[in-house]
């Protein structure tokens, strides 16, 4: 049953990080967009991600929750000592909520839209970035646990471990993961100069992201971060990295051919084989303290929470899953190949 | 005030946010069905309209209520980390089926919201049907919750860790059954007051009066058959703390002696030094027969209690007597609602609207009143006799910032949505411009 339980707590991460990091993205590209194509951007998001928008922020929720009933000692740390970046991206997350509501539910279309849009796009930026720096934190040996409050000060133990410059990168690193993602995704719902832009954009920002990719590395490499040096001496994480960069060929060549079923499927893929160099690094101990790793594994719940969880998971996850499908099928989200045809004979 | 007050306060705040947008989340989409319903039977347009102005309306609550739940999830572990690493494995059940609930609204919402005109009608009304049964799904579980703090089961204590969990006999505590009962009450009677007050109110303006006669009969309906039952389902709760949690209900009604044939206060000020009421009415032994059915049951009274176990006595009696007050206001409302029915000449009486108008906003002062009483009565434990509150806080200095930061993001929050009801209300009085 563990075995349940960690795979549904990577799945939903993988999700999150994948629809989440998505609906993000479509915020910033909006924001890096000039003000006309600012506006088409806002049609076609509301379109595309509308329906599922509610949905995909909810694998966060799952998240937490399975990390909170079955990994508590770990949940515990991260809950304490990342408190801070952590109030900031619910922050960021409620502005975005509301204002993307705001934004296409207010009765009255008028100068509030100014602000609505505003309070979007920052908040789309600002969020990932904070969660980014949160992953970062986490790995990055700065943290320091602790009891005694006297010899150490507030800014110690409270604010360095994710305020510098390691992770201010890996926040940078998944904002422009967002923004390389969900400029792909939309090349494949648009048509004609629309396309042409997020064809373009989606090229600026696969840039972009190799490039702090490899300052990420680069900068932990110099400073001989624990966890940079460990990668770079994983053999499965840099096949995983390599892989995923070998896949930008295909995925450049189904986003010419118009072929937006492959585009997503190399995407996804994308994602998952980051996460899994990430992950694999250092599995089980997902937390490196500036003293010692811990082990997500110690201090698990009691099997019979476990077994419990694993099937409520497995419950859920029957309904939800199909009925999940069934909806990003009814808007045209995923575009069954003889439907996506059909579309373009209309 | 110390880091563990503005914990408290923080957490108090955020929840009596987020428990208004939860319950109209809850009873809304049940408005929006009926209306939706009538819509297909009659095609009356008025009715379209109406289901789409609660439709944006529960759009706009529902995200509010979405991203305040999705702080308290996270709330719980940064405030009480303590608290979330021992219980978090025994209530976790509730909490993880809860999202799947969440999750089934969502995507429920998602068919219904944009489905207009894409999906077969029939498929697209039940969509909505769905969203209102999962979210009282989602409330009932969270609350379940909440009672295995009031009456914890199912794991036992051994040097200070929680050993020997079972989570199905955690979720299904004690207390669960009478909480979801009147919780569920509570939502579907303070949101139809607090809806068919709105459009009573505009009755009154005599604004598009055919449209807002019928709103107020969709809410009224269930707002006034739930408030009738809310005094039974009352009663059972009471019953039941009586039995669970003598301390909280010797707080709720201020009782500092312990009598056989206790009497039954109502009003009154209480004056926690001298432990005394004052100016209170007094009804002989009615409080032995309400707790425990019998006119000459022995009700323990605060002096027979240790004192480091007793709440702050007088937040909780005012608070209890609020909301006892308005449930019977409530349910006289109720009756004259139901015989307004046959006497159809009340309804051209300007004072019947204003009655509703001005009942509007007591049933969710009924609910944050029934949650301080359920919560600070329990004080000074976390979870009941087992942990206490003190104990479970976080570590971290300063929570004083983080809740000024909470108040000021929500207090910005309630009144944009205010302002943004007020609008859909104004486009939907005047449908031309
Ligand atoms: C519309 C709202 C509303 C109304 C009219 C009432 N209540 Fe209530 N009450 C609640 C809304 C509520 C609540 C907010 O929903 C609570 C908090 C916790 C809970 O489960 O329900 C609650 C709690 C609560 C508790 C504490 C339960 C516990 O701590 O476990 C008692 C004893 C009562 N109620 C009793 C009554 C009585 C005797 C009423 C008589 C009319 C009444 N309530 C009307
Ligand atoms: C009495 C207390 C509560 C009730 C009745 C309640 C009920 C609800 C309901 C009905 C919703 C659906 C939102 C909507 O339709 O508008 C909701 C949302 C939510 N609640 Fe609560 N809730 C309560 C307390 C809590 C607590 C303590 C937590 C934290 C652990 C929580 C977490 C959430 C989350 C995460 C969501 C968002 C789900 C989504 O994205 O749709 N709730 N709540
Ligand atoms: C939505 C309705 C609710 C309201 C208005 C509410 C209100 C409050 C209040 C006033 C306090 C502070 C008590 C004090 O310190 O004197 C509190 C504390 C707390 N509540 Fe609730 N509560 C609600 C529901 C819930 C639910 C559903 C849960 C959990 C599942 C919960 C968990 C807690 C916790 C963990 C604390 C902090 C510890 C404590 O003070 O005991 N509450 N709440």
């Amino acid at each position: 049953m563990l075995y349940v339980v960690l795979f549904f707590t990577f799945f939903s991460l993988f999700l999150y990080v994948l629809l989440g990091g998505a609906d993000f993205g479509a915020g910033i590209v909006e924001l890096f967009s000039s003000r006309d194509n600012k506006k088409l951007n806002r049609d076609t998001i509301y379109k595309v991600m509308g329906p599922v928008w509610e949905a995909n922020h909810i694998w966060l929720i799952i998240l937490i929750v399975i990390l909170w009933i079955a990994f508590p000692e770990y949940f515990n740390i991260i809950i304490i000592y990342l408190h801070i970046p952590l109030t900031l991206v619910l922050l960021g997350i409620t502005m975005r909520g509301v204002a993307f509501i705001f934004r296409h539910y207010d009765a009255v279309v008028d100068r509030s839209q100014d602000w609505y849009n505003r309070m979007f796009r920052i908040s789309s930026l600002i969020t990932p970035i904070f969660l980014g720096m949160s992953f970062g934190a986490l790995v990055s040996g700065e943290i320091l646990v602790t009891n005694d409050y006297t010899e150490t000060t507030f800014q110690e133990i409270f604010m360095d471990p994710w305020l510098n410059i390691f992770t201010f990168l890996t926040g940078l690193f998944y904002a422009s993961l967002c923004a390389f993602l969900a400029s792909t995704l939309l090349i494949g719902e648009t048509t004609g100069d629309t396309r042409k832009m997020y064809s373009r954009k989606s090229g600026i920002f696969t840039v972009v992201l190799v490039l702090i990719g490899g300052t990420v590395l680069l900068y932990g490499y110099l400073t001989e971060m624990v966890f940079v040096k460990d990668f770079l001496q994983n053999t499965w994480s840099l096949a995983a990295i390599a892989l995923s960069a070998l896949l930008l060929i295909p995925l450049w060549r189904a986003i010419k051919k118009e072929d937006s079923v492959l585009t997503r499927i190399f995407a996804g893929m994308q994602i998952l084989l980051v996460i899994f160099a990430a992950v694999n690094t250092h599995f089980p101990n997902l937390i490196i303290t500036q003293t010692t790793e811990v082990n997500m594994l110690a201090g698990t719940a009691p099997e019979s929470v476990i077994k419990v969880l694993g099937i409520s998971l497995i419950i859920g996850g029957c309904v939800i899953l199909p009925g999940l499908f069934h909806l990003m099928k009814s808007f045209n989200m995923i575009n069954i190949p003889s439907r996506s045809s059909e579309r373009q004979e209309n | 005030m110390e880091n563990l007050d503005y914990a408290r306060l923080q957490m108090a705040f955020t929840l009596g946010f987020h428990i208004i947008f939860a319950c109209i989340g809850m009873v809304m989409p049940f408005f929006m069905v009926v209306s939706h319903r009538k819509w297909l039977n009659t095609r009356n347009p008025i009715y379209l309209d109406l289901t789409k102005a609660w439709q944006r309306g529960v759009a706009i609550f529902f995200v509010t209520g979405a991203v305040s739940g999705t702080a308290l999830s996270f709330e719980l572990g940064m405030l009480w980390p303590e608290f979330m690493k021992h219980a978090g494995p025994v209530i976790g059940m509730p909490f993880s089926l809860e999202g799947a609930a969440f999750f089934v609204e969502a995507i429920a919402l998602g068919f219904y919201l944009y489905g207009w005109k894409k999906l077969p009608e029939t498929f697209h009304w039940i969509t909505g049907i769905i969203v209102g049964i999962s979210g009282v799904v989602s409330g009932i579980l969270v609350v379940s919750a909440n009672a295995w703090m009031n009456s914890p089961t199912g794991f036992d204590v051994i040097n200070g860790e929680f050993v020997n969990i079972d989570p199905v006999k955690a979720f299904l505590n004690d207390a669960w059954f009478s909480q979801a009962l009147h919780m569920t009450l509570a939502a579907f009677a303070a949101t139809g007051f607090a809806v068919a007050g709105i459009h009573a109110f505009q009755i009154l303006r005599r604004k598009r009066t055919d449209l807002h006669i019928k709103a107020f009969k969709i809410a009224i309906f269930f707002g006034a058959v739930a408030a009738l039952l809310q005094p039974i389902s009352g009663d059972i709760s009471a019953k039941d703390v009586a039995e669970r949690q003598p301390i909280k209900l010797a707080a709720m009604e201020a009782h500092y002696e312990t009598e056989k044939g206790a009497p039954l206060f109502i009003g009154g000020i209480v004056d926690e030094e001298k432990k005394e009421v004052s100016y209170k009415i007094e009804i002989p032994k009615a409080l032995s027969f309400l707790a425990f059915g019998d006119f000459d049951a022995e009700v323990k009274g605060l002096n027979d209690f240790p004192e480091e176990n007793i709440p702050p006595v007088s937040i909780v009696h005012y608070a209890f007597q609020t909301m006892v007050g308005i449930g019977s206001l409530l349910m006289l409302a109720a009756l004259i609602y139901f015989v307004s029915l046959k006497k159809k000449s009340w309804m051209e009486n300007r004072k019947y609207w204003w009655l509703f108008a001005l009942l509007s906003p007591l049933g969710f002062i009924a609910v944050e009143a029934g949650w301080v009483v359920t919560e600070v009565g329990r004080q000074p434990w976390i979870v009941y006799n087992i942990m206490r509150t003190s104990e479970a806080v976080t570590p971290m200095p300063g929570l004083k910032y983080s809740f000024y930061l909470y108040l000021a993001v929500y207090i910005t929050l309630a009144i944009t949505v205010t302002w943004l009801v007020n609008r859909q209300i104004k486009v939907l009085n005047n449908p031309k411009d």
